[in-house]
């Protein structure tokens, strides 16, 4: 308990530095120029010597030289490099819990999970990674809607950039057969047919039940809104006959969602931990019509279906091991794949994921991928625009660009160098981060124990009775005497 | 990140089972990093008979050439790793705690993957020790990670270090006796305090007992006499001051200067906490190598390892070197731990020297590897940019001279010319 306390101590201390750096941002009135001696755009080449001006959260104008304004608030920083932010495309970090103990659950989302000052999203702001798809773990069939957010901002709608970002579907549950998994996948939604059809056969039959559900479930089926029918849409293979005469507002709201993806208005994100997985869930995804909303969230050997995902055109965002490594059965030699190059060969649009929040995240993901041969400007890509892309946020984040978000990272050197560092990072026009102020980065680095700070501590540890020190927990895994 | 640019001109050897000969190279750079404070442009490494021939800037120099060109983007000594963990539970002889006598040589598998993955990361030359299980575990060799398929071949040094450990590490799982009697089974130690006892009772028993039946009593001698250097796995701040002190005391104690036992050389190995004792360290001219980097602060054994480590212990005059305690993971091998390095303040040429000439020098084999100088051992690493940076990768790693990992041709779904 005491350390949960002085973590949640910690984090506050950290976030209301940083609300100050916010009060003195917004001062100027909604405009800033940041000049910096080179704009890594993401939108063609990179500027030497250029400004971006951000105006009320947007950027206004990325141009070369100085343009300073009579009344914007300068940042003048030549010996910076200005990156948009980077952009994760699958987190299952930064919830409560990852996951619920329910197998299908596409009523849930992860908004009341989402913990604001949970270490996480501190780390990611550290890093640089100013855009977050949060989705639910990988123990469900059907998981929550996931949520887009900033790693910034005290309460979950401060943080949101897009709620209901997609739903979390599951082809290889942790310890479950493939088998039982799929099964309970295709029940889903033969659960969800044989809802709607029941609501239509009352209907029919002149019944109550659904518009007394409704009720029961707190919603009001009387509204105007509700008492729409509409036709099913979309492509699934299937159709319920008749359901515009069903009241949309008398669809049980744990099947709604299911009902959303079904009919093209929502996306799902696909975990596929083997090739088997990727061809059953093309193939569900396929006979639901949702193939076109769908994103594989990749893991194992599910490059092996490379060809297989080319041909059903979706993108996919692939795990944090990028070499894969395998034992030939014959020769009993290691085969190493670089996964990202087996995509990129067969034109499969791919996203990074970090392989952790703090030293490794996206930005090295990007550079293994230049290591092994990728082309630095896809690289770089694979962890801004096209991430932005696949969550349908091309048109706000993934570059520096005139309507983008304002947010700017303003880096110490090359963004793909191991030694360069985020020195400040701008939200929405906002200087939100700035690393001189940063305590955490005072104890990781330096390892300076900060009076009142959160300890980097793995969370193993408790209160010496005796002289008030910290200890370890004793037990499994922490120290022994 | 510059592009490389790789032909290999070949002639393949008709057999395909044949030892591959050590043959001459030509190797050209963009960047030879020798590692004795020469970095040269578009120069020349030149290999013959397993050796480093020449090291010439002159890249226009035609008449020493060799038929087998490499060209590359940059080129280092081979990475020398002193703290891979390649040896499993058969390495470790439970009949007793302290085994000073035992050689890791004899347990280790030269058909082992473990190799492998060392060599694909860069790593040409690796201390393996036995498993921290006992107090004192035993011998250490250093040897390459590719060539012949006998131990005994690819043997730089035999019997190079005495390797043990303190913390928890042997008395972890160990039984202690209560509430059941002391059984068969029952295993010491099973505190720090026992560890640290068994460490001194070793000590003692080699200066006043003059037991000549005892089997480890020639292998003490020659570390407390300072032939044979003493590599102690230590990780807190806890574990690396009682090591120090121990050396102290056997530095000080009467009984061991007058058995003339009272010069151990100690290299303390996994030193997570070192930048807390950096003067202690120095003090003491105790050596150092350090776990690998870890992302969220916190290593083994609740150790915290803040990223200047290196930086700190290097200005006190410390001898540190890295290791990525044998992973071949991209995120872990000890490539970029050098990078890590360079993060918390090392310049290149400092972490250069941390992965290669320092353990060389930690060793006792600087005189073969660690550098690229004319008569040294031709283990040399090919770079796609620049070392160190995760957006450069091996791309090719000669051992002895023989070119025994081709890094463009094979990977998957990599490519180098682009």
């Amino acid at each position: 308990m005491t350390t949960t306390m002085t973590r949640a101590t910690g984090a506050v201390t950290l976030t209301t530095a940083c609300l100050c750096l916010a009060t003195a941002a917004e001062a100027g009135e909604g405009r800033i120029a940041i000049h910096v001696g080179r704009i890594v755009t993401m939108a063609g080449p990179d500027i030497e010597d250029g400004t971006i001006v951000i105006e009320n959260g947007r950027i206004q104008s990325v141009a070369k030289g100085a343009k300073g304004s009579w009344d914007a608030e300068v940042i003048e920083r030549p010996d910076l490099v200005a990156f948009p932010g980077w952009v994760e495309a699958h987190s299952s970090r930064g919830m409560d819990r990852a996951n619920e103990n329910i197998e299908v659950a596409p009523f849930l989302d992860v908004r009341d999970s989402i913990d604001p000052i949970n270490f996480y999203f501190e780390d990611c702001l550290r890093q640089g990674v100013l855009a977050i798809n949060v989705q639910q773990g990988n123990m469900a069939a059907i998981g929550g809607q996931g949520r887009v957010v900033k790693p910034y901002g005290l309460t979950i709608e401060d943080m949101t950039i897009r709620p209901s970002s997609g739903l979390k579907l599951v082809a290889t549950r942790p310890g479950r057969s493939r088998a039982l998994q799929v099964q309970s996948l295709r029940r889903a939604f033969n659960e969800l047919r044989i809802h709607l059809e029941k609501l239509v056969q009352d209907k029919k039959d002149g019944k109550d039940t659904a518009r007394r559900e409704a009720l029961f479930q707190g919603r009001d089926p009387d509204k105007e809104e509700n008492k729409k029918g509409r036709a099913m849409e979309g492509t699934a293979t299937w159709k319920v006959k008749d359901l515009e005469g069903v009241p949309r507002g008398q669809v049980d709201e744990k099947q709604e969602p299911l009902l959303r993806l079904v009919e093209g208005k929502m996306m799902a994100f696909v975990a596929c931990d083997g090739a088997i997985s990727v061809v059953q869930a093309l193939d569900i995804a396929r006979e639901n019509g949702f193939l076109a909303n769908t994103v594989l969230v990749l893991e194992g050997d599910a490059w092996k279906a490379a060809d297989r995902i080319a041909e059903a055109g979706v993108p996919v965002v692939l795990g944090p091991t990028l070499l894969y490594v395998e034992r030939d059965p014959i020769t009993g030699k290691e085969v190493e794949t670089f996964v990202p190059g087996v995509f990129r060969e067969k034109k499969v649009r791919f996203a990074l994921q970090s392989i952790n929040a703090s030293a490794q995240s996206l930005w090295f993901q990007a550079a293994s991928c230049v290591g092994y041969g990728i082309p630095r400007e896809e690289a770089l890509a694979a962890a801004t625009k096209v991430p932005a892309e696949i969550l349908r946020l091309g048109d706000r984040l993934g570059s520096l660009e005139a309507g983008k978000d304002g947010n700017v990272l303003l880096l110490s050197g090359d963004p793909l160098a191991v030694t360069t560092t985020v020195q400040y990072v701008v939200l929405d026009g906002n200087l939100v981060y700035d690393r001189s102020k940063d305590v955490r980065v005072q104890q990781i680095i330096e390892g300076v124990e900060q009076p009142n700070a959160a300890p980097a501590s793995t969370g193993d540890e408790e209160l010496d009775p005796h002289s008030g020190e910290k200890k370890p927990k004793s037990g499994p895994g922490g120290k022994k005497d | 990140m510059t592009a490389a640019l790789f032909t290999a001109v070949l002639a393949l050897a008709a057999v395909p089972v044949q030892e591959p000969e050590a043959r001459a190279w030509t190797i050209q750079a963009e960047r030879v990093y020798t590692g004795t404070g020469r970095n040269m442009e578009r120069s020349i490494v030149l290999v013959r008979g397993g050796q480093v021939s020449a090291v010439t800037a002159n890249a226009d120099e035609e008449k020493e050439r060799t038929q087998d060109v490499l060209r590359v983007y940059a080129v280092t000594a081979g990475l020398v790793d002193a703290g891979v963990r390649v040896t499993n539970w058969t390495s470790v002889e439970q009949s007793n705690e302290v085994t000073p006598n035992l050689r890791v040589a004899d347990t280790l598998d030269p058909f082992a993957l473990d190799w492998d993955r060392l060599l694909r990361s860069g790593v040409t030359t690796v201390l393996a020790s036995p498993l921290d299980r006992n107090v004192i575990g035993g011998l250490g060799v250093v040897l390459k990670t590719a060539g012949p398929e006998t131990i005994a071949a690819r043997t730089v040094k035999a019997d190079a270090v005495l390797r043990g450990s303190m913390g928890s590490d042997p008395s972890a799982g160990n039984h202690p006796a209560f509430g059941r009697p002391t059984d068969f089974y029952s295993r010491r130690p099973t505190t720090r305090m026992g560890v640290e006892w068994e460490w001194r009772k070793a000590f003692f028993d080699t200066a006043l007992n003059h037991n000549e039946n005892d089997p480890g009593r020639a292998t003490l001698v020659a570390a407390l006499q300072g032939k044979l250097p003493i590599f102690i796995q230590a990780w807190t701040t806890q574990d690396i001051r009682t090591a120090v002190f121990l050396r102290e005391e056997v530095q000080t104690r009467p009984e061991f200067a007058a058995a003339g036992m009272n010069k151990p050389r100690f290299v303390i190995d996994a030193a997570a906490e070192a930048w807390k004792e950096p003067q202690l360290l120095a003090r003491s001219q105790t050596g150092v190598i350090l776990p690998p980097f870890p992302p969220a602060g916190r290593t083994r054994e609740n150790a915290f390892m803040a990223w200047n480590t290196a930086k700190v212990l290097k200005d006190q005059g410390v001898a540190v070197a890295l290791s990525s305690h044998g992973s071949g993971d991209l995120e872990q091998r000890l490539s970029v731990q050098a990078g890590y390095a360079m993060a918390g303040g090392l310049t290149f040429e400092e972490a250069l020297a941390a992965v290669t000439s320092i353990p060389a020098m930690l060793l006792g084999v600087q005189d073969r590897v660690g550098t690229i100088e004319v008569g040294k051992d031709a283990d040399l690493v090919l770079w796609s940019g620049e070392p160190f940076q995760p957006g450069a990768r091996v791309v090719g790693t000669i051992v002895d001279g023989v070119l025994r990992y081709e890094g463009w041709t094979a990977v998957q779904g990599a490519t180098v010319e682009r």
